[in-house]
């Protein structure tokens, strides 16, 4: 009993813990608004004017019909009544500024006509063009609600990032009246399009690629200068061998703001400030890299490489053919590691880079993020995808991943 | 035998080389010429420059901004390590406790954050504490009156947000330091203990503590080194802001030496906080190493 309490104590806190995280996920795939406020739905118009003339400036006549807002409403007080005289195509438009319906359900509104069986429902983009609906109206002098949804609409034809009107049209075989209410836009939800308009729109498919190339190489770097400085550290002699060891460990120490500001002139004095070669040079073979490998390589049997050298290998025959696949433990270990290092790290690319391309997903998201700080769905979208990579190289090579941090206390 | 050792010497240089090449150029360099730069008012917009002596040093104790910058970081630092410690310690005990299944997944749950950038953490929290944010939410819930506004916006909250977060984000990282100091532990002593009658209070102060001093020393240091470099929650959420509310030194460095390119002063700063950072290693290593156990 006092088992399983324990037990669910624990999966509390965790769960507790992983709040944060579970909510940017959750936000990511919202349509609108943010975790207190989820926006499914939005109304065009709901007709709710107290004067006239701000219908003005929401509705526009189409075609010389007449409109105004009377005292009758299937849910609320008031709705829109049109009049439309007999053999002409007659109605209204709704404006929409510059509405983005890419996350379109289903558009609703409620309707009640005498005699009119069917109704146009004409969409049109900040381009002009348009493309119609013909939703059916079952019943007359009867307020019912018509639902069209996304596969009516044909978006091949206009751009549903940019809708600026919606316009209701109908052609009667005599003078009528229709009257309209609650024009309503539902969501879908939950929806990936967050995510597609991020890495899209907002470059971020950019700042992953530069950041998977500079991780790629910084990885493949440390893995060969690594296995050379870890070996020579391990296995051979030479003039104040401890003394530079104790200075790496000592490096390790060192703030790295302390060195940036002559790193950044000498990249400048290169001209390699934003370039890949700044990004990934300093980066090549880290103190953290010759530590792991030389403690690991240290505790490996010397019979294979003694064998090897008498059969006339070279040194680098040996740490190629023999040191290399012996260490693969401790590479995987580094290289996990290192990879998640050049993928989060922020100030050095942040100094490093000035224009919008060579961001890393970091000074991107960073910089992206003071920009965009209402829009939470995408904000936190931005967020997933770069959290998603190292949560799934986490979750794949967890023991790697905290073996190497356990390995790297050890020296304390 | 003398051409045999100049190939040994060679083959082992040239093992070396990338890490003498790199560490050169951009450790030791870096490290000597910024010191140097310390001492001048170089700009990095001009190449006209002159030794200006210590007057950076002796500025910066007269810059009202550093001062603030100065202070707010001790403040994060001596404000997050005491509880980023001992819950990250508690957690590791608790993981580590018999009576628990599932060890690897409690362990892996609870890192989880650790491996997530500063930035990305940031931004959630960013979302969590702002104005119609989860904490406003919670507390209106709860039944008390919620902050109209981000806690990230009011000088009052700034910081102590910033450092909540930050406990919440660091703790994962020390528990598996934590449980890997626990685990190296011998078994027998813990046997030894309870056959003696000790008390599960008992043995916890006067064996488990003892014996995990070395981690204990480990994770402070580590904590105090990285809580000193404080950068990317602050560029991320606050800017310094409000009123410099939440200026630390590295955002203050990164300000002077990048944005108003007094990279000399800057260079200035970044040695105080080098020195800063060992005063508290020194001071570490002597109340935790002392031999008393």
């Amino acid at each position: 009993m006092k088992r399983y309490l324990f037990l669910g104590i624990m999966f509390l806190l965790l769960i507790t813990s992983l709040i944060p995280l579970i909510l940017m996920f959750f936000t990511a795939t919202i349509p609108g608004g943010s975790i207190t406020k989820v926006v499914t739905h939005r109304y065009i118009n709901n007709f709710e004017y107290k004067y006239k003339r701000l219908l003005r400036r929401k509705v526009r006549p189409y075609n010389g019909a007449k409109y105004t807002i009377i005292n009758k409403s299937p849910k609320s007080k008031k709705s829109l009544e049109i009049t439309i005289k007999k053999d002409t195509l007659q109605g209204v438009s709704l404006l929409t500024n510059d509405m983005d319906l890419r996350l379109l359900k289903d558009l609703t509104f409620w309707i009640k006509t005498d005699t009119i069986k069917r109704i146009i429902i004409r969409l049109k983009d900040v381009y002009g063009n348009t493309t119609d609906v013909y939703p059916e109206i079952r019943e007359t002098d009867k307020w019912q609600k018509i639902k069209i949804t996304s596969k009516d609409i044909d978006t091949k034809r206009i751009n549903l990032k940019h809708i600026t009107k919606i316009s209701f049209l109908v052609k009667s075989p005599k003078d009528t009246e229709i009257l309209l209410d609650d024009v309503n836009v539902v969501y879908k939800f939950p929806t990936l399009l967050n995510f597609l308009n991020v890495w899209k729109e907002d470059m971020f498919w950019r700042y992953m690629l530069n950041s998977a190339i500079i991780a790629f190489f910084v990885v493949l770097g440390n893995t060969i200068f690594g296995i050379m400085v870890g070996y020579a550290f391990a296995r051979r002699d030479f003039f104040g061998k401890n003394f530079f060891f104790m200075l790496i460990i000592g490096t390790m120490m060192i703030p790295p703001q302390a060195t940036i500001i002559p790193i950044f002139i000498l990249m400048k004095h290169l001209k390699w400030i934003d370039t890949f070669y700044a990004l990934i040079i300093p980066s090549l073979v880290t103190p953290f890299t010759i530590f792991l490998l030389k403690q690991y390589i240290e505790q490996l049997p010397r019979e294979l490489e003694e064998a090897a050298y008498v059969d006339g290998a070279n040194t680098f025959q040996i740490l190629f053919r023999i040191i290399f696949p012996l260490s693969k433990p401790a590479i995987a270990v580094m290289g996990i590691n290192t990879f998640i290092g050049a993928w989060n790290m922020l100030f050095y690319p942040l100094v490093m880079t000035s224009s919008k391309e060579m961001r890393t997903v970091q000074v991107g998201l960073a910089l992206y993020q003071k920009l965009n700080q209402v829009d939470w769905p995408r904000l936190m979208a931005a967020s997933s995808i770069i959290g998603l990579p190292v949560i799934l190289v986490f979750l794949v090579f967890q023991k790697q991943i905290i073996s190497g941090i356990t390995k790297g206390a050890v020296k304390g | 035998m003398k051409k045999k050792k100049f190939t040994y010497n060679l083959t082992t240089f040239l093992l070396l080389s990338p890490w003498i090449v790199l560490f050169g150029v951009f450790g030791v360099f870096p490290i000597l010429f910024s010191f140097y730069m310390s001492f001048t008012n170089y700009t990095g917009l001009s190449s006209h420059f002159s030794f200006i002596g210590i007057s950076n040093y002796t500025n910066a104790f007269h810059d009202e901004i550093f001062l603030i910058a100065l202070k707010n970081t001790f403040i994060f630092v001596l404000g997050t390590i005491p509880f980023t410690t001992t819950i990250s310690l508690l957690f590791a005990v608790l993981i580590n406790s018999k009576l628990l299944p599932l060890k690897e997944l409690f362990k892996a749950g609870f890192f989880l954050p650790s491996v997530i950038s500063m930035v990305v953490i940031s931004t959630i929290w960013l979302y969590l504490y702002s104005a119609d944010g989860f904490f406003n939410k919670i507390i209106s819930i709860m039944g008390f009156e919620p902050l109209h506004t981000s806690w990230l916006a009011s000088t009052k909250t700034a910081l102590l947000s910033i450092m909540i977060m930050d406990v919440w984000a660091a703790i994962g990282y020390y528990t598996i330091l934590f449980l890997a100091g626990l685990q190296s532990i011998p078994e027998e002593l813990y046997e030894a203990a309870s056959i003696d009658g000790a008390t599960k209070n008992s043995i916890f102060f006067k064996i488990t503590l003892p014996l995990l001093k070395p981690t204990l020393f480990f994770v402070i240091a580590l904590n105090t080194i990285r809580s000193f470099q404080i950068f990317s929650e602050i560029f991320t959420m606050t800017g310094g802001g409000p009123a410099n509310a939440t200026e630390t030194v590295v955002h203050y460095l990164y300000i002077t030496g990048f944005r108003r390119f007094e990279m000399g002063y800057a260079s200035a700063i970044s040695y105080i906080l080098v020195f800063v950072i060992l005063i508290f290693t020194l001071i570490q290593k002597r109340v935790l190493r002392s031999d008393t156990i």
